[in-house]
């Protein structure tokens, strides 16, 4: 199997530029939280990624995104074994985009706090 | 013949629950089995999941993205 394609932040603001789309695969609660201020966007919950996958288009540059880079990378690699060519994971997540101030929207200040979770939260792993 | 028993996750608390279940009914149980935890992502998404931990025995993906209670860990391995 291929090695997913890591991005951090920087390289994915330039990728959205350039017309790339942002896959968020938070749950709906992150997601009204805190979200990405870009234009672009997608957003479908890992549990409904099976269903939903055709709704990504093929002809565009993805990338991947989630609160800390994890569990979008599994969906990387799930996108890679249905044939998506050019898909990236933005390692760090929302949480490492936030941290460098690119475009938010909602309550980032609650997010950033909650960065220091200790892995226990029912929608963490 | 030996069953061969994966538990695929990266580690977070849901996949150490199942990892310590499983132990405890091959144990209590006698069981002949092999138990493999698999951490790696490239390893893991060869099975083509999303949700860990994943149960996989003799090849055979059987419970997904949640942890089995011990029954349901017992009537598999039958």
């Amino acid at each position: 199997m291929k090695k997913a394609q890591e991005i951090c932040p920087t390289t994915t603001m330039g990728k959205i530029k350039e017309g790339a789309l942002i896959v968020d695969v938070r749950p709906n609660e992150e997601v009204e939280q805190a979200n990405f201020d870009v234009p672009n966007y997608m957003h479908i919950p890992l549990n409904e990624l099976e269903k939903r996958i055709s709704e990504i288009p093929t002809h565009k540059e993805i990338v991947m995104v989630c609160r800390s880079g994890e569990k979008s990378l599994r969906t990387t690699y799930y996108l890679m074994n249905a044939g998506y060519e050019n898909v990236y994971n933005m390692s760090g997540g929302i949480l490492k985009w936030a941290s460098k101030n690119f475009p938010t929207k909602g309550n980032v200040q609650e997010l950033l706090a909650s960065a220091n979770c200790d892995c226990s939260q029912p929608n963490c792993c | 013949m030996s069953i061969a028993i994966k538990i695929l996750g990266t580690g977070c608390p849901k996949c150490k629950a199942t990892t310590e279940l499983v132990e405890e009914v091959v144990k209590e149980n006698n069981i002949n089995a092999t138990i493999e935890k698999i951490e790696d992502i490239m390893e893991i998404m060869q099975y083509n999941v999303l949700a860990t931990p994943v149960l996989v025995i003799n090849e055979k993906i059987t419970i997904k993205g949640r942890v089995p209670s011990k029954n349901e860990i017992i009537e598999l391995l039958k």
